[in-house]
Formats: structure tokens, C-alpha cells, sequence
């Protein structure tokens, strides 16, 4: 998983507790590893670019006092489609972690 | 290197490499499957869990056709192929389209009549059946909600038995795969085929790759006499084009693009299995069904939706949601291309307007139906879609379902190859035998000439039965 993309899945998984999002983290990463190359190379990609976004307006941010961490708000509304498509295609795998993973035995 | 020698070597071990073996095997012959994916001793899995995800499913469930909108797709990578993760519901090709394709693409002996005589042998088989009792709940909302409104619904029968109380389901690996194995064939799994090897006009074997049980991968060859080729409809073109036959291969793809709803009941619903019943009202171009609901795919329907306020108290109640969709037959038709290097191949689609159409109109009936039946909330699997509570409200749902904000799905993938007389159009002659190879054939899912608007699995078995037949008789 890259840099991005795990700033991207603690973002949607703040509320998780720590074994929560190593679990959370392993299965998304295992999904992206599973995907097929050229969907993998074009998620890839993107992170590679949005994550240098990321990185000026954090740094924007923080000189005004905001929070770290990535922004999802934008990216969720922008109207450029594969933008969109790569926070619903991560979002869709950090709910599904959450909900089905087993519950970890006591 | 590891070299196997066969007489006859099936490719692929779902619905049409399963009954092409067993019918081999059970007339004597020397056969031996090849299964890209891991053997997994039925029953040990849960359905449709997260662990079932990431072990059968290729990709793990990750597939896409790319396009405008993409549509994810789910295929089965495991000895019993998609057998092993579909609902099992059974349906045979109605008539018309037999009747239809026969004449457009110029199949000889494809008549209703017939492909209902094999469709027969392998439903008792299958054991092909209804669920003895009343339906579960999440299947009677279907039922019901359609006696409300006078629209036509059916209980499908499936592959089920349920002579030992619960339900099991028939897949490959509990029917077809033990028979072909006591008839003598061999199943290779965690196998490769990366290669059809040529000689002429003849396949005189495979090229493979092994992956070891104690880590990596060692190269194996297969010499056959025969090659039959059942890797599904994305696999089997892939396979093809990479050896280096690409005529009418990989083209004609068809899809049954599916949208959803989570719909909240008053009511606690069932969430282990599919509902087996159908509203065929707008059949075949529009179908209404149930889908499974388990929390994650309730809280993934819940996140898309415009309701991120109300979010947290609707999961809480997931127990009391059903997932239910309308799947379309698409005028669309997508590719299924080989990229040389690389092991995937890339799927695209193309949805036409008149899709779009479907689309939305689906979402709308299915919404009505879903009121008539008692839902409270439906939440509509379109990003920001606007939650609905009254019949008054799905007005709001005619704008919604546009190319950026609709999330679409299937697990009906056909059609890649095409089968009959007509060369302008098929891949292969009426029975599956590759143009211009002698003893190569194709025989599953890519076969299938157009989309037939129902599960295929009744249909894609019915033709593996049909050809493999037709092989058999003619040597």
C-alpha cells in the first residue's frame, strides 16, 4: 500500500482501534495487491498524484492551524470521475473491512 | 519442469469445464482438468463472507469492466469456478431466445426442445429444486410486494439439495468434479494455462505455471490430444488471444449491469443466503431480485447514499435491511483484450443510453415494489442518492441514476466468443470448435451467443452438456 493510500484508509477509519486498523490496513492492502495490473497501475498513479496534492494543501492548511491529514471532502465531490471513483473504491473496502472481519477471539 | 501427458485436457473447472469433463471421463476417456485457483473442501466456508472473498474470488472481488460508468464484476477462481460463490438459482433459456439465436447466428440443432432434454440431465444432477416450506423473509418482500402491485413473480427452483434439512448448495466440487474423478480424470489445481501450444492447425498441448504448496511456482507442460477450453467468458478469450487466435475472440462481451437498493423493513430479515424468488413482470429486458445482505454490503449501501447524518442509526438497525436489485439486459456490449506481459486481461463495456434508461427505470420499479412490499427506508446504490420513504418521493430517482453517481455490478458475464455458423459474427462453428484449429474447442460461458436476461448457469450447462455430446458422438 502507499504512502497515500494508508493516509487515505486512517482518514476513513478513524474511529478503529488499533488492532481494528491493522486488520483494516491488511485486507485493503491485500485487495489492492489482488487487483488487476493495469486497475492497480491506474490506483497507483493517482495516489502518486494525489498524494503530492495532499501534501501542498496540508501544508497550506497548517499554516492556517488545520488538522493534518488528507482532505477526503474534496475529493469525493471533485468533478474529475476517476478522482471520485478512487475514494469510493477505497471507502468501499475500509467499510467492508470493518463490518465483515471477524471479530478477533477473545 | 513437469510434463503431463492427456488425452483429453478441460481448462477451467466451473459450469461448462465441470460437465465437460464428467461426460468425458464417464465415456472413457483420459482426462485431466486444470484449475487456475485453489481446491477448497465444500462446506468449510462461510457464503459470501469476507474469507470467502479473498479466497475464491479472483482478484478478491476487485474485477472492473472500465467504462462510463465501470461495472464491477465478480468471477470464481477455484476448483467449482463461479459455481462456488453464485445463489445457484436455476433457470432455463426461455424458448424465444433458443429460437432467436438459432436463426441470427445460424446454429445448427439449438432448438428449445433440445437444450431442454440436456438442461434435464443436468438438473438431476444438480437436484434441481424449490425450497420445500415457505420462502425466507428477505424472499417473500419480492412476492409479496409484487401481489400488491399485480406484477408477475416466481419462485426460481436452484442447484439445492435439501434432503438433510439445510439447504446445500450443488456446486462443481460437491456434483460434476466427483463424478469426473470417479470415472478416472485428474484435477490439477493452483495451475496456470498461460499458453495454448500450436502445432499447424492443431493444439498439441498447454504451457502452465504450478504454484507449489510450500511457496512458488514451478513451469508445467500438458500435451493433450484435445484442448477444451471452460475458463469463463473473461478467462477463456484471454487465453485464446494470448496464444495467438484472436478472430471474433473477445468481442460481443455482454453483461447484466445490476443496481441496487438497501431497503429497511419493519421487520428483522434473514441475511445468510439469496432470495430465490424473481418479479419477471418486465422480463426479459428488466429483473427484480434479492441480493446478499450481509452488514458490509448494508453499510456500503448506507455510505453512498445521501443520508451521511443518519448513517450511524440505519447501520445499527442492518439487521432489518434487505439488499434487492434490478438487473437489465443490456443493448451494450463490451472486450475482453489480452495485453502481451501482462496476466489480466482488460475488460471494457459500453453502456448505451438506452441502458441508462433501464437503469433508472429499474431502480424506480424496484423502489415501488419495495414500498408496496412495506419497506420504511430505501437507500439506492447511486452516490448521494436521496433516501426514499413514500411512492411520492422515487420521483426524485428519475435524475439521479447519471453516469457519475450510479454504482453498477454483475455477476453474468457471457458472450465473448459466440458460438454458430454465422463466421462474420462467432468464434466458434455450433458446437464450440474453434474456427481453423482442429481439435481446440471452447465450452462455457463465452459460448453463450447474447445475454439471456436470466442467471445463465441453467444455460451455459445446458450448451457444455449439448457440445460435449456432440463431440462424443462424432468420434
Amino acid at each position: 500500500m502507499l504512502w497515500f493510500e494508508r493516509q487515505v484508509v486512517r482518514a476513513l477509519a478513524q474511529d478503529a482501534d488499533p488492532g481494528q486498523l491493522a486488520a483494516i490496513e491488511t485486507y485493503v492492502d491485500g485487495a489492492l495487491r489482488a487487483m488487476p495490473e493495469h486497475i492497480r497501475l491506474g490506483v497507483a498513479a493517482e495516489s502518486v498524484a494525489l498524494g503530492g496534492w495532499s501534501k501542498v494543501d496540508g501544508l497550506r492548511r497548517r499554516s492556517g492551524g488545520a488538522a493534518p491529514g488528507p482532505r477526503l471532502g474534496p475529493l469525493e465531490s471533485s468533478p474529475i470521475g476517476p478522482v471520485r471513483q478512487y475514494v469510493r473504491l477505497i471507502k468501499s473496502l475500509v467499510i467492508f473491512a470493518q463490518h465483515e472481519q471477524p471479530e478477533p477471539s477473545a | 519442469m513437469t510434463t503431463i501427458e492427456t488425452e483429453m485436457l478441460v481448462i477451467g473447472s466451473g459450469a461448462g469445464g465441470a460437465v465437460t469433463a464428467a461426460m468425458l471421463a464417464e465415456a472413457g476417456h483420459d482426462v485431466t482438468i486444470v484449475e487456475e485457483g485453489p481446491h477448497i473442501e465444500p462446506g468449510t466456508m462461510e457464503p459470501f463472507s469476507l474469507e470467502e472473498m479473498v479466497t475464491k474470488y479472483r482478484h478478491q472481488g476487485g474485477s472492473a469492466a472500465l467504462g462510463n460508468p465501470p461495472v464491477a464484476y465478480a468471477e470464481g477462481r477455484c476448483v467449482g469456478g463461479s459455481t462456488e460463490i453464485n445463489s445457484g438459482l436455476w433457470h432455463r433459456l426461455p424458448a424465444h431466445f433458443a429460437t432467436e439465436w438459432q436463426r441470427r447466428f445460424r446454429i445448427d440443432e439449438f432448438t428449445p426442445e433440445a437444450l431442454d432434454g440436456y438442461a434435464e440431465s443436468v438438473e438431476q444432477v444438480l437436484s434441481v429444486s424449490r425450497l420445500p416450506g415457505a420462502p425466507p423473509a428477505s424472499s417473500a418482500v419480492l412476492e409479496n410486494g409484487a401481489t400488491k402491485l399485480g406484477w408477475r413473480s416466481v419462485e426460481f427452483t436452484r442447484a439445492f439439495r435439501y434432503d438433510t434439512g439445510e439447504g446445500v448448495k450443488q456446486t462443481m466440487g460437491r456434483t460434476f468434479l466427483p463424478r469426473a474423478t470417479a470415472a478416472g480424470a485428474t484435477i490439477v489445481a493452483d495451475c496456470r494455462v498461460q499458453k495454448l501450444l500450436r502445432s499447424g492447425d492443431r493444439i498439441i498441448g498447454v504451457k502452465a505455471s504450478r504454484t507449489r504448496p510450500e511457496g512458488g511456482t514451478e513451469p508445467v507442460t500438458i500435451m493433450a490430444d484435445h484442448v477444451f477450453v471452460c475458463g469463463g467468458a473473461i478467462q477463456s478469450p484471454a487465453l485464446l488471444q494470448r496464444s495467438g487466435i484472436r478472430r471474433n475472440i473477445g468481442n460481443g462481451l455482454k453483461l447484466h449491469p445490476t443496481i441496487k437498493i438497501a431497503a429497511r423493513m419493519p421487520y428483522a430479515l434473514d441475511h445468510g443466503d439469496v432470495a430465490m424468488h424473481r418479479v419477471t413482470e418486465f422480463s426479459p429486458d428488466l429483473a427484480i431480485g434479492g441480493s446478499v445482505g450481509r452488514r458490509g454490503h448494508v453499510a456500503l449501501a448506507l455510505a453512498e447514499s445521501g443520508n451521511e447524518a443518519g448513517n450511524d442509526e440505519a447501520l445499527a438497525d442492518w439487521e432489518r435491511f434487505g439488499i434487492y436489485y434490478a438487473a437489465i439486459r443490456s443493448e451494450g456490449s463490451g472486450r475482453v483484450l489480452a495485453v502481451p506481459g501482462v496476466a489480466s486481461p482488460v475488460v471494457t463495456y459500453r453502456l448505451t443510453e438506452g441502458d441508462m434508461s433501464k437503469l433508472t427505470r429499474g431502480l424506480v420499479h424496484l423502489g415501488e415494489l419495495l414500498l408496496a412490499a412495506g419497506a420504511t427506508e430505501l437507500y439506492p446504490s447511486v452516490v448521494k442518492g436521496e433516501v426514499v420513504r413514500s411512492t411520492d418521493e422515487l420521483v426524485q430517482w428519475w435524475g439521479s441514476v447519471t453516469r457519475a453517481r450510479t454504482n453498477l455490478m454483475t455477476i453474468h458475464i457471457t458472450s465473448s466468443i459466440r458460438m454458430g455458423e454465422a463466421r462474420d459474427l462467432t468464434g466458434t462453428d455450433s458446437y464450440g470448435a474453434v474456427w481453423g484449429l482442429e481439435n481446440l474447442r471452447v465450452n462455457d460461458a463465452s459460448l453463450v451467443p447474447d445475454a439471456p436476461g436470466i442467471n445463465p448457469q441453467a444455460t451455459i450447462m445446458s450448451i457444455a452438456a449439448r457440445n460435449t455430446a456432440q463431440f462424443l458422438a462424432g468420434r
